[in-house]
């Protein structure tokens, strides 16, 4: 009987130990770590400079690529304003994505893999069926390096409550900047502060280029090696003095710059008539509630229209693992499937146009005929140091914005950039 | 009083029992290391996790402090090389008022360029605002905004060195794109440079604070502490949301960051510092009390089996006591209460037989007394009617019949005297004269007696009437008409007498003999009666080992020997001499 009393106790003892010692467990368990991730699944990695709904839809044309291919996962990486820092990054350690947009070719094509051969032996990529302008972009030395996933030319959007206002009919293709110089000064009304155009405070140079070649002259002369005679040309320097001329007597507002409202945000708000852009604010001036026309970009009289084209395309690094899966990625990514989901671009396939009637609808009519006017080689494809030269003509287009002299400060930048040409 | 009555109660009969004995006993002996053992692992285990969770909290402000450090630094390094890149007089044409000529714009433009190159990912915003409210930077910043940053309106005029902006939403952006609240880190650098342009100036470097803020709601919805940090003016730059008021007893962990002069505290309440220790207590506390009543309960059923067999066996003793003596205890288990059980039935079984016995020896007693005294009041009858005959036998002067009577009175003087058992051996001895006398009166002198007996051992005791029924059995048996020799020797033999009684008389026949000493109803005749009385006489009194033996053979005569221990008269008169 004693024995077992005895034995009760360390018993009962024993489990106030052990309560207590679990009690102690309390206080230290947390962090679980987590794996991710299956052996046998393949990561692409597809970096994008896009964001908000640009980026929604390539997600899901990443998710779409998912499901077509099981065990391979896109990992979608939204660089954005630091598309270009990470990129040189990724490149420089030799870790890039395997996809990625790309427009500077001249800067990259020597990190991106040829697509050549991959273009040539795929029959499923049907290349004829789209536009013949956009492979030039991605050429270099005669050898492709991106595939064309979206583009667009720029035209000239107005606001047609504001022209109906003022009594004035609608701008027309084949108009001329004369013409667009009058309409400005009668919408514009300093009163309402309200203005004809708003012209950009700090404008990308490569914009700017179809209204130079449209007034015949170019940036750089057609073999890259001469800037004198060309980006200080009279109609170089024609062609961008409208615009601060318009900025100085009133019928231009300036946009983008310091305490200055986006272009986009004031056409918008309905305070200004006439906007120049590409296809991208389309949809937010839809949005936006605005009665939106396009017309083609106004003609210098007696000159043909020159457009200029903006185009994203896709290539693969050339440091990527997995090149053939990559491959399939960007055709997928440039099939009539996913084009179709990506109503932010211009469609790049003939066949996409024609089936959605695109150049048919008067307000995309426009960037197509823009596109065909669009055979001119922008001035970063002829010389590899053009964004040398670009900082000292950004700078003298901005002091044209500011009231400068276009003829005086674009002979200036010249000066200052022949030594990146020597 | 109250502990007098506890004493009282305590020592009162319902305490003193054995039971609650025995429950205390186990009660403490099973209490002490229980409780003692309790006690000890949670002090243990309490003091362990106390110091691992103050160590963990040490840490983890540590950590705290660390990022916001790094966070911190980085800004002013930032703001340092803007610094440094105004103050060199090459820059002379980054004025302070919006830059229109070309070359102002080619500086703007280089200028920017570093402050896109010095961004990382975590920088929301580097501007340089120009008093006139011309600023540097990306094109986003709305400076007539910047009133709605707390810490900037605050910030004096005229400050020197850095200033800290602290934590607040970065919502001083041209348009409402992006993200209106973004919470950001702010540091606001006055430039000083009385011969530049950028005297006046202001640099504000903001970097994402998501991150930190994160960190922050993490440490404190882990520890359930409260965070503040304050500047060094006593600015609070971060506060929990939680409301808390501060008390002395809070558990403080603190850190001063040595780039700001911040100083970062959490404070933890201290019942939720202690929280964890405190389950740990309430624990052993339950398990404590469960085990105590376990332990209880267990020492109360045993101490109960224990008692009431002892409570039944006392009961059963109080029964016995009572008179019932029939009473038996049933036999549980073979331990010590069984072993106690058993002998009390034992024991109880004995004192039955003894009363038993008692009971019958003194229903005898009562008998015999009962007898005695009839016996009593006859020989005074007999006595008075002998003496009666006797004068009468004188007055008529029968000498013989006289003689006869007188030996008579005497022979019944010594068989009717019941008051003594043990008489000396000479008054014995005479008595046998007087009944010889009576036996020679009857048949004249035809007998001899031989007498050997020293006079020394007349005074040692012998049974009463012993001799004198065996003499009848010499003469009504032994002789025929009283005619023979008779030897009476009595000798010592160390410590016992041996007494020799021999006649020539007919003796007694070996199938006779055989039957003397067999007790039983079915004798038959007087003879032998004596013999064994005699026999059961010398036994009782002294012992089974002494008594007669009878050796005789027919026709020759018998020959009685008895044998018992000399033994003198007593002093306290136990037997008496006339």
């Amino acid at each position: 009987m004693k024995k077992r009393i005895s034995l009760i106790v360390l018993a009962t003892t024993m489990m106030v130990s052990v309560l207590s010692a679990c009690g102690g467990k309390d206080g230290s368990t947390g962090t679980a770590s987590q794996e991710s991730g299956g052996t046998n699944q393949k990561t692409l990695r597809f970096a994008t400079w896009d964001t908000g709904d640009a980026l929604k839809i390539e997600q899901d044309i990443a998710k779409k690529f998912e499901s077509d291919h099981p065990g391979t996962k896109v990992q979608v990486e939204a660089y954005a304003d630091g598309f270009d820092q990470k990129l040189a990054a990724g490149f420089g350690a030799a870790n890039p994505p395997d996809v990625m947009y790309m427009w500077d070719f001249p800067t990259y094509h020597q990190s991106l893999e040829p697509l050549d051969s991959f273009a040539d032996k795929d029959k499923d990529l049907n290349i004829d069926d789209f536009y013949k302008g956009l492979f030039n972009y991605g050429k270099i030395d005669g050898k492709l390096y991106g595939i064309p996933a979206g583009f667009t030319t720029r035209v000239v959007y107005y606001n047609k409550k504001l022209f109906d206002a003022a009594g004035i009919p609608y701008p027309k293709d084949g108009w001329t900047w004369s013409e667009f110089q009058e309409i400005s000064q009668k919408l514009t009304d300093k009163s309402k502060k309200q203005y004809g155009f708003g012209a950009r405070a700090e404008n990308d140079t490569y914009d700017l280029q179809g209204f130079v070649w449209s007034n015949g002259s170019s940036f750089i002369s057609p073999d890259g090696k001469t800037i004198e005679g060309y980006m200080n040309s009279k109609e170089t320097a024609e062609s961008i003095q409208m615009f601060g001329d318009m900025v100085k007597n009133g019928s231009a507002v300036l946009t983008g710059g310091k305490g200055q409202q986006s272009g986009d945000d004031i056409f918008k708000a309905g305070k200004i008539a006439m906007w120049e852009s590409g296809i991208w604010p389309l949809e937010s001036f839809k949005q936006a509630g605005i009665d939106v026309g396009t017309v083609e970009i106004p003609a210098f009289t007696g000159k043909p229209v020159k457009g200029v084209l903006a185009e994203s395309a896709l290539s693969i690094a050339k440091d990527s693992k997995q090149k053939d899966l990559a491959w399939e990625f960007v055709k997928y990514y440039v099939s009539n499937e996913s084009i179709k989901m990506r109503v932010a671009d211009l469609p790049v396939r003939q066949s996409v146009v024609n089936e959605l009637k695109k150049d048919q609808d008067p307000l995309y009519k426009p960037y197509y005929t823009m596109l065909e006017r669009s055979d001119n080689t922008p001035a970063f494809l002829l010389n590899p140091k053009w964004n040398e030269v670009n900082r000292q003509l950004s700078a003298a287009v901005e002091a044209v914005m500011h009231g400068g002299n276009a003829q005086e400060v674009l002979n200036q930048a010249v000066k200052d950039s022949e030594r990146y040409l020597k | 009083m109250n502990i007098h009555w506890l004493y009282r109660r305590i020592w009162s009969g319902s305490y003193r029992s054995i039971r609650t004995k025995l429950l205390f006993c186990f009660l403490i002996v099973t209490l002490i290391p229980l409780l003692s053992l309790g006690a000890v692992s949670y002090y243990q285990s309490a003091r362990i996790i106390n110091s691992q969770f103050g160590k963990y909290g040490e840490n983890a402000v540590a950590q705290l402090e660390q990022q916001t450090s790094s966070s911190l630094s980085r800004m002013k390094q930032l703001s340092e090389t803007i610094y440094s890149y105004l103050l060199d007089p090459a820059r002379t044409d980054l004025g302070n008022r919006a830059p229109v000529s070309y070359n102002e714009i080619i500086e703007k433009n280089d200028f920017e360029a570093l402050l896109k190159s010095l961004r990382t990912d975590k920088t929301a915003g580097i501007y340089i605002i120009t008093p006139s409210g011309y600023y540097y930077g990306e094109n986003n910043l709305d400076v007539t905004k910047l009133g709605s940053i707390p810490a900037w309106k605050e910030k004096p005029s005229s400050y020197q060195g850095i200033y800290w902006l602290g934590f607040y939403m970065q919502n001083h952006a041209m348009t409402s794109a992006g993200d209106p609240n973004l919470p950001v880190l702010g540091l606001a650098v006055p430039i000083h440079n009385s011969n530049g342009a950028q005297d006046g100036s202001t640099i504000l470097i903001e970097e994402n604070a998501q991150e930190l803020l994160h960190m922050f709601r993490l440490f404190e919805k882990d520890t359930k502490a409260h965070l503040t940090i304050k500047a060094a003016d006593g600015r609070i730059v971060y506060q929990s949301a939680s409301a808390f008021t501060p008390k002395d007893s809070d558990m403080i962990w603190d850190r001063t960051l040595a780039v700001s002069q911040w100083t970062l505290e959490a404070r933890l309440p201290a019942k939720a510092f202690y929280l964890s220790s405190g389950i740990i207590r309430s624990n052993t506390i339950v398990v404590a009390v469960i085990s105590c009543l376990l332990a209880f309960g267990l020492a109360y059923i045993f101490s109960s089996r224990f008692t009431d067999r002892i409570r039944s066996l006392k009961d059963s003793m109080q029964k016995v006591s009572f008179g019932k003596l029939d009473t038996r205890m049933p036999i549980e288990g073979r331990d010590e209460l069984g072993s106690l059980d058993m002998s009390f039935n034992r024991m109880v079984s004995g004192v039955q037989t003894l009363v038993q016995e008692v009971e019958q020896s003194e229903r005898l007693k009562k008998e015999a007394e009962l007898k005695a005294f009839h016996y009593q009041i006859n020989p005074h009858l007999l006595f008075n009617t002998l003496n009666s005959i006797q004068w009468k036998a004188r007055l008529e002067g029968a000498e013989d019949i006289r003689q006869m009577l007188y030996h008579l009175t005497m022979v019944l003087e010594g068989n009717l005297d019941i008051s003594q058992e043990l008489i000396t051996l000479g008054r014995e001895l005479r008595m046998i004269e007087h009944f010889l006398k009576i036996q020679e009166i009857r048949y004249g002198d035809v007998f001899r007696y031989e007498l050997h007996c020293e006079e020394a051992l007349k005074r040692y005791l012998i049974p009463r009437m012993t001799l004198q029924p065996l003499f009848e059995n010499i003469f009504f048996h032994g002789f025929t008409d009283g005619i023979g020799l008779i030897e009476l020797g009595v000798r010592e033999e160390k410590e016992e007498l041996l007494l020799t009684l021999k006649d020539n008389g007919a003796g007694i026949s070996a199938e006779k003999l055989e039957r003397l000493f067999i007790p039983g109803p079915k004798r038959r005749g007087r003879g032998g009666l004596g013999v064994q009385n005699a026999d059961q006489k010398f036994k009782l009194h002294f012992g089974p080992e002494f008594g007669l033996t009878v050796h005789s053979t027919k026709g020759e005569g018998t020959t009685i020997i008895i044998r018992w221990p000399k033994r003198e008269e007593r002093s306290d008169g136990y037997s008496k001499e006339d």
